[in-house]
């Protein structure tokens, strides 16, 4: 079991009468229990960079995707910045949390509190002539041979750029590998291409179609200024 | 001016590689380098399993929007299974027996009230507030 600890140190000489210092250690583990967290994406730096008459976009840093819902996440931020002025405004979702000056640090809990994804169920039917295709988010499927199931096979086997599948018989379950709200599932069939034969009445029916919601805490960053800013970035997940 | 610092370290055997990282900051007014936060709110509270309260009022706090303010937070139960949740308005997370949090503060509006709920049983949290100041409403 990997042990990660986060210790703060707060210290102050002159803030108070009395001098202010505490420190405490926290031990990161796993939502209500004693293990240990297992995962991170490292120690990563993201640099924003802006034409100075363009506007200052949001970069998404974390997709809630990325970690366990309602688990005990854990996020690290730092600007890198070494000009006062310059800040991140760190955004939770659409909430503002605040702002980090240049040098400042942020160390928080994640929810990580995630959307659905859209499903949909497309089922190979009709008749199928070996060397058919069927094309589905650029990727293109060559039938092997007539059978159905194999052909329901073959495309279960490709890697789409977004979406992940399984296969039981003819029908191949297509899950987006991203939550998000895209409004209509009706993009799925218009996309699906197939290139018949002549004579061939080759299907591919989509059906089952489930939309997906949108995610409710991505981490987004937002640089005060157009040139160049750099944060520096860490997510530790269950 | 007041000086306070604020130092985090990370370390960890996670990776294959040890990993240890290390960063403090100079919790100074927005946009300066020569005026540090100079007001502080302290308190350590008990919660009830279940009772929400606003731990820090953005509504009634006085506090000017906008600004460098620092929270801290910090769970001091011991029973593993113990957590709070923090929200600004909508969720940011939940801070389990042990953890804490120390994030930046912007106030923006009266919906940003720092929030916590107790679950699993009395949840003993200490917060701080570093700020610039406030405008007192007059009794």
């Amino acid at each position: 079991m990997a042990t990660t600890t986060a210790t703060l140190t707060l210290s102050s000489a002159d803030l108070l009468t009395d001098t202010l210092a505490f420190t405490t250690t926290a031990t990161l583990t796993t939502a209500g229990t004693s293990t240990g967290l297992s995962q991170t994406s490292g120690l990563a730096r993201t640099t924003t960079s802006y034409a100075s008459s363009g506007v200052i976009e949001s970069t998404n840093l974390y997709r809630s995707d990325d970690a366990t819902a309602s688990g005990a996440n854990k996020v690290y931020l730092k600007n890198l910045s070494t000009t006062p002025a310059e800040y991140f405004t760190v955004f939770i979702d659409q909430e503002e949390m605040g702002r980090l000056y240049a040098g400042d640090w942020a160390f928080f809990p994640w929810s990580a509190t995630s959307g659905t994804k859209e499903t949909f169920i497309m089922t190979v039917g009709g008749t199928w002539v070996a060397g058919e295709t069927l094309e589905f988010d650029g990727v293109l499927t060559v039938a092997a041979n007539t059978t159905v199931a194999d052909i329901a096979t073959q495309v279960d086997a490709q890697h789409f750029p977004n979406w992940t599948t399984t296969v039981s018989g003819a029908a191949v379950t297509f899950t987006a590998r991203k939550a998000q709200d895209a409004g209509t599932v009706v993009t799925a069939t218009a996309d699906m291409v197939i290139v018949q034969s002549g004579g061939s009445d080759a299907t591919a029916v989509v059906s089952s179609a489930a939309m997906g919601t949108a995610t409710e805490s991505d981490i987004m960053i937002i640089p005060s200024v157009h040139t160049s800013m750099t944060l520096e970035h860490m997510l530790i997940n269950e | 001016m007041a000086t306070t610092t604020a130092t985090i370290s990370l370390s960890s055997d996670l990776l294959s590689d040890s990993m240890s990282v290390s960063a403090d900051t100079t919790c100074m007014k927005a946009g300066t380098t020569a005026d540090g936060l100079d007001m502080m709110d302290y308190g350590y509270i008990d919660v009830a399993t279940g009772d929400e309260y606003d731990i820090l009022d953005a509504n009634n706090s006085g506090l000017n929007t906008n600004k460098a303010n620092k929270v801290y937070l910090a769970n001091h139960s011991t029973d593993e299974t113990f957590y709070i949740t923090v929200a600004i308005d909508g969720a940011i997370g939940r801070l389990y027996a042990g953890d804490w949090m120390f994030i930046p503060w912007g106030c923006v509006d009266q919906h940003d009230d720092i929030e916590i709920q107790a679950y699993g049983g009395t949840n003993t949290v200490c917060y701080a507030l570093f700020h610039e100041g406030r405008t007192l409403t007059a009794s």
